[in-house]
């Protein structure tokens, strides 16, 4: 039986803004139609970042509410699993960064497992506070955290709470490889990633993005390795050199298309849960 | 959450063009990283970030 590779998209992140691309969808009702239509490309995940009406990052649990409400009204036959960005505002406190999953308990939710500092000019705080009181919390929801890992230390940090119990096995781990300060996207990078995953939390399930230049070398090192794959503008603005991306689907399609020309198929939502084990 | 590539941006003191590389290519252009791709002379930095509005000013070095 062919291996199902899962795609998510990540259609608007926290920083591209309509000026770097047009198309980057920045709205409640522009994020609700793209869930839709990279779900109907093949995305089995959508990781959500929100915007302020000022185009800049909020975690304004409003924004939240009313994407979810705009994309179940209007979209109720679709079943694409939601995974909440609890990073989208590095100003925002930690009380703020959880409010919306508390509120709308989504079937996943993102936990970035380390600080770092932001494009050299921030602080992309996680402090052991907030991912102690996160991994706890999400236990108690049923949200699956998705394990975004900038470099190797940070999948010794997750193992560090699995030990502690305050995250649980299987773990899914989200390698983001490229961004500035953290790992550079490279195959040897991305098979030390998994390897070390594979040491320090056995049983785990991965996925991974590049930005900028290792973008397509990820997305096929993600299928040749065994992983998942994660797309769209939240991670990359431009779909090839020189190119703009058009839209999110268009990455979705590419990563489809590879998916399948390797052998793989790709998962749907439900599949994905059950690789991923989620309880819907 | 993710940012987007950083970028080194350049100015040629020689021939005076404008350039820029990503920060995940340092590794392979080691020692050549920040040389102007026209005449090869090191270049002088100018600022760093992610991709800006002022990009198609600048030449992107990809290989």
């Amino acid at each position: 039986m062919a291996k199902k590779t899962i795609i998510t998209v990540a259609p608007t992140g926290a920083w591209p803004k309509k000026a770097n691309n047009p198309n980057v969808p920045m709205t409640p009702s522009e994020i609700a139609d793209e869930i839709y239509d990279c779900w109907q490309a093949g995305a089995a995940i959508a990781h959500l970042h929100m915007r302020d009406d000022q185009g800049n990052g909020t975690m304004d649990t409003a924004k939240f509410e009313e994407t979810l409400r705009l994309f179940r009204e209007r979209y109720p036959d679709c079943d694409i699993i939601l995974n909440l960005t609890t990073s989208g505002d590095i100003h925002a406190d930690d009380d703020i960064r959880v409010a919306h999953v508390i509120k709308l308990k989504p079937e996943m939710a993102s936990y970035d497992c380390g600080s770092m500092n932001w494009l050299n000019s921030g602080l992309f705080l996680n402090t052991p506070q907030f991912l102690e009181r996160c991994g706890l919390l999400f236990q108690e929801l049923n949200v699956k955290p998705e394990i975004e890992a900038f470099d190797p230390g940070m999948i010794a940090n997750a193992a560090y709470y699995l030990k502690k119990g305050v995250l649980k096995a299987p773990l899914h781990f989200q390698f983001c490889m490229g961004c500035a300060n953290g790992i550079p996207g490279s195959m040897k990078n991305l098979l030390f990633m998994k390897e070390t995953m594979e040491q320090l939390c056995p049983g785990s399930t991965w996925s991974t993005f590049g930005v900028g230049h290792c973008a397509l070398e990820m997305l096929y090192g993600a299928v040749a390795l065994g992983g998942h794959i994660r797309v769209g503008m939240e991670d990359n603005v431009m779909y090839g050199k020189g190119q703009l991306a058009d839209s999110n689907r268009q990455f979705v399609e590419r990563a489809a298309r590879v998916i399948r020309e390797y052998g793989n198929e790709v998962a749907t939502p439900d599949e994905a849960r059950e690789i991923l084990g989620l309880k819907k | 959450m993710s940012w987007g590539p950083g970028f080194f941006y350049y100015r040629c003191p020689s021939c005076g063009k404008k350039f820029m590389y990503a920060q995940d290519l340092m590794v392979e252009f080691g020692a050549d990283y920040g040389k102007c791709p026209f005449c090869g002379t090191m270049g002088e930095y100018v600022k760093d970030g992610p991709r800006g509005l002022d990009d198609a000013e600048y030449f992107e070095v990809e290989e």
